[in-house]
């Protein structure tokens, strides 16, 4: 319940400060730019694929950083306690992205339907395109100053820049280094990526919506797990640090 | 008595920067507990730790009998250093909301949201947003936040930092009125005054420590120097006043009395009255707490290895210098040790190392 309350708290601050006009222009602008000529359900799901995780890029970003006030210092004071603070933040950001997708989807819907979109169809391709939402901002909490301290953050994103440097480091280059240096690598990449194929069949999910094979369910369950996982990791992580909120 | 909060030998440190280090503090229930220190010294730090908001490298802190602070983290009310509150909202909505995160609910929570608004005068103007209030009004909205719960324990960081004289006044009455409510007070300040008004014991804060501890009241007696600014004081009543004693200056229309004593303050208003002078004003010439504060400042920049630690967990007016490191004069054992040589060379400025 105190969760709820938190989050309906920052929600309701990131509305009334106006900042919500950002999400409701990127909206419009999607659909003008994008989504007015006549297209089938995967051009939708391509669109909004691609637009949700920038957008959750930047809401996080405004989000984390309305969390990283002084004023937090008089919430956190109360009986929410750190996790409940984290995790309103996290809703607060989720709720706004996907209530822009909602916004976009109604438009959509009203002005301009694609071929073949029904209720289901929606709800099938919107399922993992949300969990891949919150999978985002889960990282980004995470990554973020509040919840680690800077050594911690540069160490997880060079494990996040090494899982995807097979798509840097190739060919020529690859073949210059060592044998043993292109195994470990190989290995690296394998082993580090492994948590980004949840995310990346999501989006693929999302645009096929074929729930045909019980792949389809496993990465939705997936999915949730590694959403999970971050929250978690970024709770603990937040418990245990000194709290000192950013005096900007 | 119970004591409300109870830090041993707490240590904090912030990468390289030491700023608590073998902290003690008792405060008993009822009490009202201010601590003076110059910038830097780690009062908000200290308040932080209390709050769970920072971690002791070592040491221990309890707080209405329990060292789970997150157990007891609504019975104890928390106004911050700096007005920061969420402007986005209005005083009553942004109290109903400190309200619920606290578990308050229904009209319950509107009751004692209505009765803290009321108590900090803000009834008037409790449906307006919080970004068009003054200073001073934010801090009162701090104070009802602080209170909203009824808290056992209040933690009052910097109580008048950045309100104008006006609005240091309206706070310090408040929290007067405050204290009428039996709760716990524990205030960081810069400010004498603030000490002198609102506070049962002083602690002044220096090289992480509590270096020394008094009574308010016990320092609250006959100031060392006085003036007294007078009308129509004549060259025979300024010799009159001379011939008391030597301490007495006079400069044009105000007497000048150093090294005051209660017979001498009154042989002199005595002599000025019964010469039909007119007394405007008498007013002290230097705060006690103030003297008490610098001494202790200035006793506690010794060369390194020679410590003070003034008094503390004892009712002495005298300070105590001890050769033992910071790290383990820690404990009230130690702290007793006494030495009147160093005692002597203190008071002197004398700081060699004998």
């Amino acid at each position: 319940m105190r969760l709820l309350r938190f989050t309906g708290f920052s929600l309701l601050e990131y509305l009334r400060s106006g900042r919500v006009a950002i999400e409701i222009i990127a909206a419009l602008l999607i659909y003008a730019i994008f989504l007015r000529r006549p297209m089938d359900v995967t051009y939708f799901f391509n669109v909004v694929g691609i637009f949700t995780p920038l957008l959750t890029l930047y809401t996080m970003a405004i989000v984390i950083s309305l969390g990283d006030r002084p004023q937090g210092y008089v919430v956190v004071s109360r009986g929410i306690g750190r996790a409940t603070f984290l995790l309103g933040l996290f809703f607060t950001a989720w709720t706004l992205v996907a209530g822009t997708y909602g916004l976009i989807s109604v438009i959509v819907a009203l002005f301009n339907p694609p071929t073949e979109l029904d209720l289901l169809n929606w709800l099938l391709g919107t399922l993992p395109l949300l969990l891949n939402i919150g999978l985002l901002a889960a990282l980004m909490l995470l990554l973020s100053p509040l919840v680690l301290p800077t050594g911690w953050r540069l160490f997880i994103l060079s494990l996040i820049a090494l899982a995807f440097s097979g798509n840097f480091i190739g060919g020529q280059l690859l073949n210059a280094l060592p044998e043993a240096v292109r195994a470990l690598l190989r290995a690296l990449q394998a082993l580090l990526g492994g948590p980004l194929v949840p995310a990346f069949y999501g989006f693929q999910l999302a645009v096929t919506r074929d729930y045909s094979s019980a792949t389809a369910l496993a990465n939705l369950f997936a999915q949730a797990s590694l959403l999970i996982s971050l929250l978690g990791l970024a709770i603990y992580a937040f418990a245990r640090r000194d709290l000192i909120f950013s005096t900007q | 008595m119970t004591a409300v909060i109870d830090i041993a030998n707490l240590y904090k440190a912030y990468g390289d920067v030491s700023v608590l280090q073998g902290l003690n503090l008792r405060v008993g229930a009822g009490e009202s507990f201010g601590l003076l220190g110059p910038n830097g010294a780690g009062k908000s730090t200290l308040i932080h730790l209390m709050l769970g908001f920072l971690r002791p490298d070592r040491g221990q802190i309890a707080l209405l009998g329990t060292t789970r602070l997150e157990q007891i983290r609504l019975r104890v009310g928390y106004l911050p250093e700096r007005q920061r509150y969420h402007m986005a909202y209005s005083a009553r909505e942004y109290l109903r909301f400190l309200g619920s995160f606290s578990g308050l609910t229904g009209a319950a929570m509107h009751e004692r949201v209505d009765r803290e608004l009321a108590l900090v005068g803000l009834t008037e103007v409790a449906d307006r947003r919080l970004a068009t209030f003054s200073k001073g009004m934010l801090q009162r909205l701090g104070i009802a936040q602080a209170l909203l719960m009824d808290p056992d324990l209040l933690l009052i960081d910097e109580p008048t930092s950045g309100l104008d004289p006006t609005g240091q006044r309206e706070v310090i009455d408040l929290l007067n009125e405050v204290r009428q409510r039996n709760h716990t007070l524990f205030l960081c300040t810069h400010y004498m005054h603030e000490i002198d008004q609102l506070c049962d014991r002083v602690g002044i804060m220096a090289n992480g420590r509590i270096a020394v501890e008094r009574k308010v009241a016990d320092l609250q007696g006959i100031v060392n120097s006085v003036r007294i600014k007078v009308q129509g004081m004549t060259a025979q009543v300024q010799e009159a006043l001379h011939t008391l004693g030597p301490g007495i200056h006079c400069e044009g229309q105000s007497v000048r009395i150093s090294q005051n004593s209660p017979r001498l303050q009154a042989a002199v208003l005595r002599t000025l009255l019964d010469a039909n002078v007119v007394i405007l004003m008498l007013e002290p010439l230097e705060n006690p707490i103030e003297r008490l504060y610098l001494e202790t400042i200035q006793a506690t920049k010794l060369p390194s290895g020679l410590h003070t630690s003034l008094g503390m967990f004892n009712n002495s007016q005298r300070p105590i210098l001890t050769r033992t490191p910071p790290e383990k004069v820690a404990s009230p054992e130690r702290q007793g040790e006494r030495d009147p040589l160093l005692h002597e060379l203190l008071q002197t400025g004398k700081t060699e190392d004998k």
